[in-house]
């Protein structure tokens, strides 16, 4: 019969007590700034790969279509090890440490993030170019009789109107992508469940251990769940259309969780 | 550059088309067609729904591309430069610029519902012609005035009738100043009891533009009209005065159509 260990358990589902293991405390730091930096990443590369694929020039779209093939064809896993490690040991680039005044950033955390970004972008791909295709195409009509080019149209005109489409399936990718950071255990890269594995290293209580880490990760996701509400409410009444899934449906159903790339 | 775009000599010819065709795959919607539009003048399409009117409509502003034969709207050829008889597809901004120039109504309005009517308004003028906010707003405003709709000016465009989008529209499209204004069955997606507002606006802009509208509106035809061109599966059959066309239609296609419509 297992002893199940409560003090342990405790010292580190409570935050106040876990925060002085500073593995812990800097691993939710990274896990948070890494989301929101390689979900930007994403978006950003999505736009382009969006725009590249509706092209008119062949060599955007095959160069849109080879990207989306390969990052979503592929496990994220298995890219991040070889930007990381393949990269390094070829000295194509080696990833050196950055440092921002005080703070040092980690080569593996750069990769990591690079790699969780240009993943992301791949699957944004497709979700901003569904929003765009979503707009009539009397729009990019009626900007272009005015005069404008097909930049300014879609910066003025179309993309405004795509984002209320974009903004919901945006918010489940950056849900999915606090959840996937934890792939970046594998180069070490020291975010949230790193930290978790070597306290577990050195105590030995995976199961008190990984409980706890579940657990602050479903503190982000639901804080983050509890934000998106507030920002499709907000699209909603601007908009005065119908509105997303509500709070309990987003919880319990499930909406956005697609588990691992 | 080599830009052999013979400038027409008549400044007075607003729009020349020559022998326009134009394929959707291989379906043949405009053939040979040949039309010459003057200063102030106001012609009227009309033809049977699938004739090819606004796509002909469409291709004078090049959002639908020919296949073959010249457009030129204010005596340059719009969308293309002619290359030793070939057509080359101009630059985009090249063709952005001449667009500036040529107003467009369209028969399900376009307004940009994300923008009031006085963004949608000033939207091109400050972003376009680079005016600055404060001037173009105040003709903005005047527009507005001028369609009846100065109260209407903060509103979004899904807080508006339809033919009060439309006038809108029309104010949006005025506002760059265009030299042409080409309406695509402006009044067709109207409910029958704003069909006269907006009629009413194009009728009053008919005594000064020079305008292209393909529409049904026989009455506002009659009035307003200096020409009617009837159209029939991408040809142009007839065109004449309305006096002369609703009185002497020549051929039974016209007379055909007339009979379908008029009764």
């Amino acid at each position: 019969m297992y002893h199940f260990d409560w003090a342990i358990f405790l010292k580190y589902i409570w935050p106040p007590s876990a925060f002085q293991d500073p593995l812990i405390r800097n691993g939710l730091i990274v896990t948070v700034i890494v989301s929101v930096v390689a979900q930007a990443l994403g978006v950003i590369l999505g736009l382009f790969a969006a725009l590249g694929k509706m092209s008119k020039l062949a060599i955007f779209r095959w160069l849109s279509e080879i990207y989306i093939w390969y990052f979503r064809g592929t496990p994220l896993i298995v890219q991040m090890s070889l930007l990381f490690f393949g990269f390094g040991v070829t000295h194509i680039y080696d990833f050196p440490t950055i440092f921002l005044g005080v703070v040092a950033i980690s080569g593996a955390i750069q990769a990591g993030t690079l790699a969780l970004g240009i993943n992301e972008g791949a699957y944004m791909a497709e979700i901003v170019r569904a929003g765009i295709e979503s707009i009539d195409p009397g729009q990019m009509e009626a900007a272009k009789s005015l005069g404008m080019t097909f930049g300014l149209a879609m910066q003025r005109i179309v993309l405004p109107q795509a984002a209320k489409v974009i903004i919901p399936p945006l918010g489940n990718e950056f849900n999915n992508m606090m959840k996937t950071t934890s792939l970046m255990v594998v180069i070490s890269a020291g975010e949230l469940f790193y930290g978790f594995e070597q306290v577990n290293a050195r105590i030995f209580k995976p199961f008190e251990l990984f409980i706890a880490a579940s657990l602050y990760y479903l503190l982000l996701t639901t804080i983050w769940s509890l934000i998106q509400a507030r920002i499709e409410a907000g699209l909603g009444e601007r908009k005065g259309t119908t509105k997303g899934p509500g709070m309990m449906q987003r919880l319990f159903t499930g909406a956005g969780g697609k588990g691992v790339r | 550059m080599v830009h052999p775009n013979v400038k027409l000599a008549d400044s007075n010819i607003i729009v020349k088309a020559e022998k326009v065709n134009k394929y959707f795959g291989s379906l043949h919607v405009l053939k040979d067609i040949d039309i010459e539009v003057r200063k102030n003048e106001v012609v009227v399409i009309i033809g049977p729904s699938g004739s090819g009117k606004s796509t002909f409509l469409r291709c004078i502003n090049h959002i639908e591309k020919i296949n073959s034969g010249h457009i030129y709207v204010n005596g340059h050829l719009i969308g293309y430069h002619d290359r030793s008889g070939k057509l080359v597809e101009d630059s985009e901004r090249n063709i952005a610029r001449q667009r500036a120039e040529i107003g467009m109504v369209f028969q399900r309005f376009n307004l940009f519902p994300h923008l009031t009517a006085i963004e949608n308004i000033i939207e091109a003028p400050t972003r376009v012609r680079k005016t600055p906010a404060a001037q173009a707003r105040a003709e903005g405003e005047r527009l507005l005035v001028r369609v009846g709709l100065a109260d209407k000016r903060d509103q979004y465009p899904n807080q508006l009738s339809g033919g009060q989008q439309q006038r809108v529209a029309i104010a949006r499209a005025l506002a760059m100043k265009p030299g042409l204004m080409l309406f695509d069955e402006p009044t067709s997606a109207l409910d029958p009891e704003m069909i006269g507002e907006v009629l009413d606006v194009m009728k009053e802009l008919a005594q000064e533009m020079t305008m292209i509208v393909v529409s049904h509106e026989m009455g506002f035809a009659r009035a307003a009209a200096n020409r009617i061109v009837f159209v029939d599966e991408g040809q142009i059959i007839e065109q004449a005065s309305p006096e002369e066309f609703f009185a002497n239609p020549r051929s039974d296609r016209t007379r055909l159509f007339l009979s379908q419509i008029l009764h």
